[in-house]
């Protein structure tokens, strides 16, 4: 089942097509020699994976598609580099991304934007982000699934523009130690494969609790799910109305109620339901992620590791100036709008505003969903759904040069194509996006409630 | 140069033109201090490398993890027994521990901030309250009893630190990262204190405080506690003072602040009064670091990833039961019945001099209480408290010091029943004080020579027979008339037995008497002199 076999033939395409679609950072000269045969042993043997070139690796540079950390090869491997490694997993590269995960295009790296390889005979189109790398290293079947990182659809958009799956699995399920942070509130990693299979087994060798990550789900709480958890061959689906599925192009209507006539002939049950705080999301989002990110690239000072300015340190009396203006614009802007939003005069108007109005959203989460919430303490509604249907995308992938236009009018306008995925990272929920055609990239996200992982993946392999 | 905005320089402090200044009460001083505290637990705050003991002894960046040079990807992750010291030390200040407290991320940038942020507790600290109480009779200030009240504590990141060299025209700073994420608790008390002398009183109880509890080396040379101090005086603005890395240089700062706005105040120039800043200390002087326009905000945000610390009920109070008994209280049991100590032996049972290598102060105490306890046992009463403070505070101790033995091992020949049985002899004035001086001493003097070896338990009868140190209880009247007219004649003259007779100089007796016991080497009792020497002599008082 494993590519194996075809990974001399990967290797061979490899750079017929980074010229093509600029797909990989690095990339292994000899993926064979990263995995020790005699210690490995599992269900990944021969599996060919791409990581995300913001989750770190001894084997490879990190650069996080960024000019601040040019040339940085960590020292260690993140846990989920470990885990894939032990489990037998050749890798091939490090996936190219938006830079230190801000973005939904794919197109602000270091290294260029990432071409969709749907589109191999038109404009250049976007891959979405900020996994874009991630998305097309699977869609030209160059692995068997890659590693992505998610905080506010991430791994769910460009896996949606290549009509592959995307898996966000639930807040604190896959260790974040070695995951070069963004917005760690909401930074999750995610799994990526054309295969059900593939996609299913890569969750349940990373499925486990890391004593290195803080916000890692116990095993306590881990054991809490697993008896809560009930099989149920009919399930209560949910469509929720303030996505507002009307206004989307008759293309992707079409889809939808074709799916759901498939899952009502299965059994299932489909209702309507009411999240209003879900018009919340995006202000929340684009409140307390860029307050996250300004704290946390607080740390790229060019001292101790990555690029540093030859010549000056300080500048007009302000530190490390010099070497962190070589951050991209689209970080910059995120640093300067977190910065703004910790200043003590904004900090209680907005970031404890936002703050709260996420718990609101999570409660509300709560209250529609059957399964109990581990984390809240939430009992779950007797009478509540098992998952939610939402949109991937509301539209199709455009070209690059439209996307750049659209962003240089008002940053904004790309802020806006996070607003379905972004409320399921605010909930830490379990979301899969599937797609719902073969060759045009429309995409539905599966949710289940949080912890209940497991729901999402059982009905996806039911349904393929 | 690149400019600290908190610097703990072992700068050396500069002689102070010492004019002794005049606190006036119509220039009221209002002063509090910030007092950062290196916890000594054996790991660091969020990582697991060494938290050093001898941090002036190490190489430079040698106990930093992946996580204190703040490399990508890492996390944070907390150490509980840093959590316990800061536990321990509220509940030693009668601080409410709230039970839930949270970490926030201070951001500024330097050289020696690896994350650019310090993770503190700004919005939910560890405690709020509490106090320390200063006493005339403990701590010598001028008030009967003054408290000093604590606004709160909090759990917070040591940053690294920077040296600065000149290699030619170039100021390079070398960064060592071996103190970065160190923990420490910053404890800010309100501003309380109105003179000097409880500035002094109140550093020192604290740095005894820490140590007590074993959470602190509390020095100050070493940077362990570091201490800021705000003052203000008739309400003007604050101004807080910084780089004082010892107790004389805090004194001296607040000294000289006080005079210079007292001068300005008086001469009318307040308007520098008006707004808050901070000031360094040169040595000699206290300059402007910045004022509040300058400072920089510092964008505080709860930590993303960093758990709430969340404490049940029943940790904090099974944390209550693990305390041990506090210095003040220590230092009052000590000075009531039976003990009866003066403050100043209390002190030496009480108090980390640090001074002393051959015993520490808890040891000392410690076998000081079990040797009372015994000889209570043996002597069964309390009139005879001063024996064991003497024996053991003054002689035993000389004895140890001179002979350079610790107490540790002193102890395994001569341990606390033992001792007792020592005092004991002397309370029934077997021995008189004299040969028991002379007996400890050889004691000790013997197992020194064995190098510590011989663990034998002294047989004080066997010592005292074969030393003929017996104090006689039957003395011969012959013998004794003998001596004591052998003294006069030798020792006295006519007016010296006139004035000793009549009462003019009763002192005298005490002098013939103190002649008797040398050339008795102690062994008859002073009282026996007396009564003859008053035979004698014919003394009628």
């Amino acid at each position: 089942m494993p590519l194996k076999r075809s990974l001399k033939q990967s290797l061979q395409r490899l750079s017929n097509l980074e010229s093509k679609y600029n797909i990989f950072i690095s990339v292994s000269s000899s993926p064979y020699k990263s995995v020790n045969k005699d210690k490995t042993s599992g269900i990944l043997t021969d599996y060919v994976a791409s990581i995300k070139d913001n989750i770190v690796t001894k084997d490879f540079p990190t650069t996080c598609a960024s000019h601040i950390l040019e040339n940085f090869t960590s020292p260690y491997d993140a846990t989920v580099v470990k885990l894939l490694k032990q489990a037998g997993v050749h890798i091939l590269g490090k996936t190219n991304l938006d830079e230190f995960g801000m973005g939904s295009g794919g197109i602000h790296s270091i290294k260029g934007p990432v071409i969709n390889p749907l589109y191999p005979h038109e404009d250049k189109m976007v891959m979405g982000g900020s996994s874009s790398g991630a998305a097309a290293s699977v869609a030209c079947d160059l692995v068997d699934f890659a590693l992505g990182t998610d905080t506010g659809g991430s791994v769910r958009l460009p896996a949606c523009y290549g009509c592959i799956l995307g898996f966000k699995p639930s807040y604190g399920r896959l260790s974040r130690f070695g995951v070069i942070a963004y917005s760690q509130s909401l930074d999750t990693v995610g799994i990526l494969s054309k295969k059900i299979d593939v996609l299913r087994n890569v969750f349940e060798v990373l499925d486990k609790y890391d004593k290195k990550d803080p916000t890692s789900l116990s095993d306590e709480l881990r054991g809490l799910i697993t008896k809560n958890k009930k099989v149920r061959k009919s399930l209560k689906i949910g469509i929720v109305k303030e996505f507002n599925l009307e206004g989307l192009p008759d293309e992707f209507q079409e889809s939808y109620f074709t799916f759901l006539k498939k899952l009502i002939s299965l059994g299932h049950e489909i209702y309507p339901v009411s999240i209003p705080s879900v018009k919340n999301s995006l202000p929340i989002y684009y409140t307390l992620s860029p307050a996250e990110a300004a704290s946390n690239l607080s740390r790229y000072d060019g001292i101790r590791y990555g690029y540093r300015d030859p010549d000056l340190d300080i500048k007009d009396g302000v530190l490390f100036a010099p070497t962190r203006s070589k951050f991209g614009m689209e970080v910059k802007n995120r640093i300067i709008l977190g910065n703004y939003n910790l200043c003590s005069g904004a900090f209680k108007n907005n970031f404890i505003k936002a703050e709260r109005l996420r718990v609101d959203l999570v409660n509300e989460f709560d209250e529609i969903f059957r399964f109990p919430n581990v984390l809240t303490g939430a009992k779950g509604n007797p009478y509540g759904l098992d998952m939610l249907l939402v949109p991937t995308s509301s539209k199709l992938p455009g070209t690059i040069k439209k996307f750049q236009e659209e962003e240089s009018k008002s940053p904004t306008n790309s802020y806006i194509n996070d607003i379905f995925t972004v409320p399921m990272s605010l909930a830490g929920l379990p979301t899969l996006t599937i797609p719902l055609r073969e060759k045009t990239p429309i995409g539905l996200q599966i949710v289940g409630q949080y912890g209940d992982d497991s729901t999402v993946l059982d009905f996806v392999k039911s349904i393929s | 140069m690149l400019r600290l905005s908190r610097c703990y320089s072992l700068a050396s402090i500069k002689f102070v033109q010492n004019q002794s200044t005049v606190f006036r009460p119509e220039y009221a001083l209002k002063c509090g201090l910030e007092i950062h505290t290196q916890l000594k637990t054996r790991n660091k705050l969020f990582s697991q490398s060494t938290n050093s003991a001898t941090p002036l002894l190490d190489t430079p960046n040698s106990h930093t993890s992946f996580y204190d040079i703040a490399l990508p990807g890492t996390q944070p992750e907390l150490n509980w027994e840093a959590v316990l010291f800061a536990m321990k030390l509220s509940l030693a200040l009668d601080s409410q521990v709230n039970t839930i407290s949270q970490f926030d991320r201070k951001h500024y940038f330097y050289g020696d901030q690896p994350q650019g942020y310090q993770v503190t507790q700004h919005y939910r600290p560890f405690a709020r309250g509490g106090k320390i109480n200063l006493s005339k009779e403990l701590d010598g200030i001028d008030e009967l009893s003054k408290d000093i009240s604590i606004l709160q504590l909090q759990i917070e990141q040591d940053t690294g630190k920077s040296h600065y060299t000149n290699a030619d025209k170039d100021v390079v700073t070398l960064v060592d990262l071996n103190r970065s994420n160190v923990p420490l608790i910053e404890l800010v008390t309100n501003p309380d204190f109105s003179d000097i002398k409880q500035v002094r009183a109140f550093i020192k109880k604290y740095q005894n405080l820490v140590r007590h509890l074993h959470i602190s080396s509390g020095d100050l040379e070493t940077g362990a506690m570091r201490v800021d101090v705000n003052l203000s005086i008739n309400e003007f603005a604050r101004v807080e003072l910084k780089n004082l890395p010892n107790t004389s240089s805090i004194i001296n700062a607040i000294k000289y602040e006080y005079q210079r706005q007292v001068g300005l105040i008086s001469k009318g120039e307040t308007s520098s009064l008006m707004e808050s800043e901070t000031r360094g200390w040169t040595g000699s002087s206290t300059v402007k670091l910045r004022s509040k326009e300058t400072t920089i905000d510092y964008r505080y945000m709860p930590d993303p990833e960093l758990p709430y610390i969340n404490l049940a009920a029943d940790v904090i109070s099974g944390v209550k039961g693990i305390m041990p008994q506090l210095p003040d209280d220590i230092m009052k049991m000590l000075m009531q019945k039976p003990f009866e100590l003066s403050l100043k032996d209390a002190k030496i049972l009480t108090y980390n001099s640090n001074q002393n290598d051959m015993y520490d102060h808890e040891a000392l105490r410690s076998y000081y209480l079990k040797t009372f306890h015994e000889f209570s046992k043996l002597v069964d009463e309390h009139s005879s408290a001063k024996l064991p403070t003497n024996w053991i505070i003054h002689e035993f101790l000389g004895d140890l010091n001179k002979l350079r033995i610790p107490l540790s091992k002193a102890q395994k020949i001569l341990p606390p029943v033992v001792f007792a049985e020592f005092l004991k002899l002397l309370h029934a004035e077997t021995i008189s004080p004299t040969s028991s001086k002379l007996l400890l001493f050889h004691i000790l003097e013997t197992f020194k020579q064995s190098k510590c070896q011989d663990l034998s338990i002294p047989d004080f009868p066997r010592l005292i027979k074969e030393f003929e140190l017996h104090a006689i209880d039957n003395v011969d009247s012959q013998e004794l008339i003998g001596l004591c007219n052998d003294i006069i004649v030798e020792h006295t003259d006519d007016a010296f037995v006139r004035n000793l007779v009549s009462g003019k100089k009763k002192t005298s007796l005490k002098f013939l008497i103190g002649q008797g016991m040398r050339r008795s080497q102690g062994r008859i009792k002073p009282s026996e002199f007396e009564k003859q020497f008053k035979e004698i002599l014919n003394i009628q008082w």
